[in-house]
């Protein structure tokens, strides 16, 4: 019997971990892969000052890969790409922004902090379902171990995107399956540490951090580049519905991608060391479960706490942090008897005063306006095709105005002015 | 556990020890620089597994007790803590460096082992039980070592093995598919071939697994102590092998060289071709490696069906 089970050990499930174990509690942290982070898959970038409240000077003990101090957004068509590229070099230094780093370096350091604390790791080991008393309240996992059932005061779900635990406990809304989710698909190309030096314009440990639009074949999602130390992470986010129905492979996506003439100079000669697939709960606010049951917490991409807001796209902070409440919440119910929804319930008010659940809620629009049809498929040509008529010199012709260029690229893309200026105004309620 | 000061308790039985190989089975080796990449948490081989699998088996029809071993540092804990898990009854690590002498053949591990064992059990084992080949790219010699050791029988590229009224029976692959039965008499070195999924060890194993101390004996005590035995020559780290290329005519070193990398030789101007069909794209890329001289001319008329 333990005072709380942690199911994932992921960025979440560790924070929750360490949270508990610190304040006493005896913690049982569950993970399936055979060490943390054996399993997990994201896009390569955390964003780390969530970790100021669990571990001082965090920046000197996480295995990083390197520090984002690029950060660079392209739209792109199949011969075009505009590029707006910012760099800081405030970003490379204490306490920095934004890092690249392998999951499986970062979530093993994570449990390995957790376990430092008091939390117990069971690895190679699947949750299979939830233990309940006679009132239907949790009260423990059942795994697939031989006697594997694990009881506890509080579980905390933290078993990622698509949780089986949140589901059975009856969290999530039941709606069309899918709807919310995207499949983000990457490839991991080993290159030498010079040459990403050179191509990416770094030095040391700094990074780039690349976010694409328009590379999707008009399928919602986007693209990604990211710097490691000798190898960059490539790949696309793809919305499920629009994947399916669209009936296109993803790696033929991530092919096209790496073959564009805005990448492929990027990416030449790079060995492909890793190929990964994983849902990303992308829905945002609106589609998160119930947070709070009687004796379970849901945190992490469990919660579908994943930031797809466009230029923002972040979710193991969301993560850390909703693990670090969940495990203070958790242990704090504990220690006054009361592990009911009610006992729980701290979970949702940390939340609400954090990060967390502020940033979701403000941007809670974000989501759908990246995914709309427009932003996807015409928007980029758009603009980029208003770039291209900005710099094209047609002599003898005299040069076009904006709004000429504006008006014409409209046409040739089949927009109308009312709804870019809707979806203007939309971006502008949405990012607020 | 285990105590670590020393003393050798109490053993009833004989001592059935798997012998877990500490390396990563699929690490990287970079082909031009040689630098190889692990995985310190890769677990234990799949032969290996199979071996704990064995002696898990084996320990309670011998009437003993099962012990896991290995030899590496701290890292190698998550292997011996996934033993336990499974069921071995104890574990034992020789904490050595990651990267050792690279002129150990292997018999310094077995040595290191066995003082390992003595220091702790006060005993030589009864029976070892081995993966059948060095997931490091060693030079698989360690179980042998291990035999000459403590005069033990040997026996190698084992399919199965199991025990009854206390002698132990084992099935031997042969070439040509041909099997043969083994009676091995203890003290016996067993390596085999990974034919056994490890069983998954239930829940309170994993979580007494995790919370066990994992004795240790130093290197230095356990290698040191090894006296010097049969040497079968200096093992390097695994390097691959450079590709012979036949020598480009020349008058000199230089011609050939330039010859051979290419250098007087225009290269081709880029050509790209948009063919209709899959049968068209065929020929015209077999055209292209026949003009390149990668592949021989195109059969003449009547040799068969056209390329």
């Amino acid at each position: 019997m333990f005072d709380v089970v942690v199911v994932g050990a992921g960025p979440a499930g560790c924070a929750a971990a360490l949270e508990a174990a610190r304040a006493g509690r005896s913690v049982a942290l569950v993970e399936r892969g055979p060490y943390p982070g054996a399993k997990n898959v994201y896009g390569g970038v955390v964003y780390g000052r969530v970790l100021d409240e669990l571990v001082p000077r965090w920046w000197e003990l996480m295995p990083v890969q390197r520090w984002v101090t690029r950060r660079s957004t392209m739209l792109m068509t199949g011969t075009q790409a505009l590029t707006v590229d910012f760099r800081t070099e405030d970003w490379g230094r204490p306490p920095y922004n934004g890092a690249t780093a392998f999951r499986a370096d970062l979530d093993g350091w994570l449990a390995s902090l957790a376990q430092d604390a008091g939390a117990v790791l069971v690895p190679s080991t699947v949750a299979t379902g939830l233990l309940r008393d006679a009132r239907g309240r949790v009260t423990g996992v059942s795994t697939d171990r031989p006697d594997g059932d694990l009881t506890a005061g509080v579980v905390i779900a933290c078993d990622g995107v698509n949780s089986f635990l949140a589901k059975e406990a009856g969290l999530f809304r039941p709606e069309p399956g899918g709807r919310h989710l995207t499949l983000g698909v990457k490839e991991t190309l080993a290159l030498p540490r010079e040459t990403i030096e050179e191509r990416f314009a770094l030095t040391g440990r700094d990074g780039l951090d690349l976010e694409i639009l328009g590379c999707t074949r008009g399928i919602p999602g986007g693209g990604f580049l990211y710097t490691n130390l000798d190898s960059v992470s490539i790949g696309v986010v793809l919305g499920l519905p629009g994947l399916a129905s669209a009936k296109v492979r993803p790696e033929e996506l991530l092919t096209d991608l790496k073959a564009h003439p805005a990448i492929a100079p990027l990416v030449r000669g790079g060995r492909l060391t890793e190929y990964a697939a994983h849902l990303i709960p992308e829905g945002g606010y609106d589609s998160m479960p119930e947070l709070v049951g009687d004796g379970i917490l849901v945190a992490g991409d469990a919660a579908a706490m994943c930031l797809a807001a466009g230029i923002w796209l972040e979710g193991v902070n969301f993560a850390l942090g909703a693990g670090m409440y969940a495990g203070r919440a958790a242990a704090a119910a504990v220690a006054s008897g009361d592990t009911s929804a009610t006992g729980l319930a701290g979970y949702r008010r940390l939340l609400e005063d954090s990060f967390v659940l502020a940033d979701h809620r403000k941007l809670r629009r974000a989501p759908g306006l990246v995914f709309s049809e427009r932003v996807q498929r015409q928007y980029p040509g758009l603009v980029c095709d208003v770039v291209q008529g900005m710099f094209q010199v047609d002599n003898p012709r005299p040069k076009p105005g904006l709004r000429r260029l504006l008006t014409r690229a409209a046409r040739d893309r089949r927009v109308r002015l009312r709804h870019l200026l809707s979806d203007t105004l939309t971006g502008l309620r949405s990012f607020g | 556990m285990q105590p670590t000061d020393g003393t050798a308790p109490a053993s009833p039985g004989p001592l059935v020890v798997a012998a877990l190989s500490w390396a990563d089975p699929r690490a990287v080796v970079d082909p031009l620089s040689a630098e190889v990449t692990a995985d310190a948490r890769a677990g234990a081989s799949a032969a290996d597994r199979c071996a704990l699998e064995h002696a898990l088996r084996l320990a309670p029809l011998l009437g003993g007790r099962c012990v896991a071993v290995t030899v590496g540092p701290a890292d190698a804990d998550l292997l011996l803590r996934d033993a336990l898990a499974a069921g071995a009854d104890e574990v034992l690590r020789v904490d050595a460096p990651v990267v050792r002498d690279p002129a150990d053949d292997g018999d310094t591990t077995a040595a290191a082992l066995l003082t390992g064992l003595a220091r702790v059990y006060g005993r030589a084992p009864d029976l070892v039980v081995c993966g059948d080949h060095s997931a490091g790219r060693g030079t698989g010699a360690t179980p042998a070592f291990l035999a000459a050791r403590i005069g033990a029988a040997q026996a190698l590229g084992l399919l199965g093995v199991s025990a009854c009224d206390g002698v132990v029976r084992a099935l031997r692959r042969l070439d040509g598919g041909r099997r043969e039965r083994l009676t091995v008499p203890l003290p016996a070195v067993c390596s085999v071939e990974p034919t056994l999924a490890l069983r998954r060890g239930p829940l309170a194993s994993v979580l007494r697994a995790q919370r066990a101390e994992v004795p240790v004996v130093p290197w230095e005590e356990a290698a040191g102590s090894a006296r010097p035995g049969v040497r079968a020559g200096a093992a390097r780290p695994y390097r691959p092998r450079a590709r012979l290329l036949a020598a480009p005519p020349g008058p000199d070193a230089r011609a050939r060289l330039r010859e051979l990398t290419g250098a007087d030789v225009r290269p081709a101007a880029r050509r790209v071709v948009f063919p209709d069909t899959p049968a068209e794209a065929a020929d015209l890329l077999i055209r292209h490696l026949v003009e390149r001289g990668y592949l021989e001319g195109p059969p003449g008329p009547g040799d068969g069906e056209s390329f």
